[in-house]
């Protein structure tokens, strides 16, 4: 629904690739931030879809010094600063179909539901409400009349 | 300035929820009726539900909070003494456009905590008064559910056949079996079948940033379209900024706002829907030389005994796979086990507990990283991807609703600092969690905590507390006696009697579930009574 914007020159890709692979290095299967591309087309879709996010992004590039190494950067920042750079560079690599994939999360596929006639009852057999429909009424019954 | 052509014969302020039922329930009895809403139609199009950027849309524009949206049509609030931000949406539909869409009739020990638990007040009216109005609100909004919950009385019936309690559902209620606690497959405006307007659900999970189906029950997709066809008039874009009153002290109409150009739109009658912060706002804007402190306010009332559901969330990770993004969300399955009063808990009333698909992986890491969530160590560096991959897909959450009683120091008052674009005062929110409310929470996170280890969990936590629902309710509140009630047991001003209010703002109490249910039944029964006593209302000039 986005249309691709561009706010990140080559050298700020650069940068927020070296910080995101810091926050997410990869491995268990999963590809690491800049291998996943965030800091290219997934980033812009990310700002396109919240452009009010760039100007934390460019913060961060901007203010973090290199080369960077751990995550000590992160928690020198001001935690709304942070929140904002972190959501958008998750936001970024979750939309990547490849980590998606990786992760078996299909995303919003529609699945029609019920999936079979029975499948609502599917999940309740064995009785599995047996027991609290032994336990009976659980509510309290107040008098009728109001108290004035 | 009025034109008596142009008369409605019931004003409608706001096109939300309660404003859907009403206008419907009217029209259908031939009423001529107009509803001003400051926002627009949502186009189905425009959700975010089913694109690929979803999470990040919907934490942006289509976030229910409105101080981050900052549309046109969102007035803002000025949260500056408020524990917490408000949650609403401005448009055809209202809040119902963002809700869950999870469906909770009040239980009949909530109008009653005066009579049972010694604490605030009554409701006027009971819950055998109410059964009927849910019932019929129920058959209007693709309810589905599985008939027979204990935790209600004998009878509890909804339209639709109850959607799957899914994997989550089923490890959950294996787990509060072994505890011996209550639990019920959910009960959902959501339907599981075509049901009228309404399209079968597919799903998404993401009913909290609108539903791109047309399946969850919003007023713009399951009220409006119907009532148009019978002659309902909306004005969009229309901010109304006062309600006028004549001589005798009857509401006569709505100044309101369109495109910076003031109009003025005649009525015989007004009701109020404009959400239980929207309508002691707009109550409180409209002084007179007859109403200095504001319309139908001899109580001082007004604005006052706001109360919110701080709600909290505890998640539990698990071996299984359990597609925990698969809806309706909605709820999965939902427990009372913690609802009604036991003195020995240390607090009066209880809560609701609600399983609630996690949705996205933004949203589940949100449960590491959100700013109330108890999870050790962090999430991002080395070991994210292997948290990631254990988790996503593996995540259930507790969501938990509690009581929260009135207190006349949590108030909606006119902001002196923030205007909305129409340059009229935001509401300013006063509102401090209690230790009430506190003490219910405590006690039920570490219950979920336990339901979680029983339901076989590897890790657990408290993911917040403290998060907004979007019920917002107690702001003109209802009551036989003028002296300490905005309206009477029908929702009609003591003051001006011409003059209704149909949306949460009527609640004496706040009740332990989710108010959209109530609201709606109310909204019902008071459009009922207007038909009923057409006849004998007195009107303004
Ligand atoms: C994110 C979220 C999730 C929720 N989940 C659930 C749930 O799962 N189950 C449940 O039961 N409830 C839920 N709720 C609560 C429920 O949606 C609301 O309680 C309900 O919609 C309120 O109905 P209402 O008619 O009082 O107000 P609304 O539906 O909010 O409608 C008020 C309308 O009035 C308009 N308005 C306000 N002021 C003016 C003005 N000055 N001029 C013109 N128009 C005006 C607004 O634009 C709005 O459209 C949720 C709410 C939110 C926000």
């Amino acid at each position: 629904m986005t249309g691709a914007v561009q706010v990140l020159d080559d050298a700020q890709r650069a940068g927020l690739a070296a910080l995101a692979d810091t926050l997410i290095p990869g491995g268990s299967g999963l590809p690491s931030a800049s291998a996943a591309e965030v800091h290219g087309q997934w980033i812009d879709r990310a700002l396109a879809a919240r452009p009010e996010l760039a100007d934390a992004v460019l913060a961060v590039i901007g203010t973090v010094p290199e080369p960077v190494a751990g995550l000590g950067w992160l928690a020198d920042l001001d935690r709304s600063l942070a929140d904002r750079f972190t959501f958008a560079v998750a936001g970024a690599y979750f939309m990547n179909p490849v980590v998606r994939r990786a992760l078996g999360y299909p995303g919003t596929a529609p699945r029609p539901l019920l999936a079979a006639p029975d499948e609502a009852e599917f999940y309740l057999d064995d009785d599995v409400l047996g027991p609290v429909l032994a336990r009976g009424h659980v509510f309290r019954q107040p008098p009728e009349e109001p108290a004035r | 300035m009025s034109d008596s052509r142009n008369v409605a014969d019931v004003l409608i302020i706001g096109a939300g929820m309660s404003a859907g039922v009403a206008a419907r329930h009217l029209t259908d009895a031939g009423l001529r009726v107009v509803c001003l809403e400051q926002g627009e139609w949502v186009d189905p199009g425009n959700l975010p539900g089913n694109k690929p950027e979803y999470e990040v849309l919907g934490s942006g524009n289509w976030y229910p909070d409105p101080n981050v949206r900052r549309r046109r049509e969102d007035y803002p609030l000025d949260v500056s003494e408020s524990d917490l931000p408000l949650f609403m949406y401005n448009g055809v539909g209202g809040s119902s456009v963002l809700y869950g869409g999870i469906w909770a009739r009040a239980l009949p020990s909530d109008l009653r905590v005066r009579t049972l638990d010694g604490v605030a007040d009554d409701w006027p009216i009971s819950y055998a008064e109410l059964v009927g109005w849910y019932q019929a609100v129920e058959a209007e909004m693709g309810v589905s559910g599985l008939d027979g919950n204990p935790a209600y009385p004998p009878g509890f019936a909804v339209p639709l056949d109850p959607a799957p309690i899914h994997r989550t559902g089923l490890t959950m209620a294996h787990g509060m079996n072994k505890l011996g606690w209550h639990w019920w497959p959910g009960t959902n405006a959501i339907p599981t079948r075509k049901y009228g307007e309404q399209e079968q659900c597919v799903r998404y999970g993401i009913c909290r940033m609108g539903c791109p189906q047309g399946s969850k029950a919003s007023t713009d997709v399951t009220h409006f379209p119907a009532a148009i066809t019978r002659g309902l008039t909306v004005i969009t874009r229309a901010r109304v900024a006062e309600i006028t009153v004549d001589e005798r002290g009857l509401a006569t109409g709505a100044v309101y706002f369109r495109d910076g150009q003031e109009h003025f739109q005649p009525a015989s009658v007004v009701l109020m829907a404009a959400n239980g912060i929207g309508t002691p706002r707009l109550l409180l804007m409209s002084t007179s030389r007859r109403f200095p402190h504001g319309l139908a306010n001899s109580s001082g009332l007004v604005g006052k005994r706001l109360m919110v559901h701080p709600y909290a969330s505890t998640v539990g990770v698990y071996d299984d796979e359990l597609e925990d993004w698969l809806g309706p969300a909605g709820e999965h399955i939902g427990s009372m086990q913690f609802y009604e009063t036991d003195a020995s808990r240390g607090f009066v009333r209880g809560a609701k507990w609600s399983l609630i698909p996690v949705g996205g992986p933004l949203e589940a890491v949100d449960k590491w990283t959100g700013p109330t969530s108890l999870a050790e160590g962090g999430f991002w560096g080395e070991g994210s991807a292997e948290e990631m991959r254990t988790s996503i897909g593996h995540l259930m959450q507790w969501h938990i609703v509690p009581e929260d009683l009135p207190e006349e120091q949590n108030q909606v008052t006119l902001s002196t600092e923030l205007t909305d674009s129409d340059g009229l005062p935001a509401p300013k929110i006063h509102y401090r969690v209690s230790e009430n409310t506190r003490r219910i929470v405590d006690f039920n996170l570490a219950r979920t905590l336990e339901a979680h280890e029983a339901a076989g969990a590897t890790r657990s936590w408290v993911a917040g507390r403290n998060h907004t629902s979007g019920h917002n309710t107690g702001t003109a509140r209802m009551g036989d006696d003028p002296a300490t009630s905005v309206v009477d047991r029908w929702g009609r001003s003591h003051d001006v009697p011409n003059l209704y209010v149909i949306d949460g703002s009527v609640f004496p109490t706040s009740t332990g579930v989710n108010v959209g249910a109530t609201i709606c039944a109310l909204a019902k029964r008071t459009a009922s009574h207007l038909v009923e006593q057409a006849r004998h209302q007195v009107v303004g000039a």
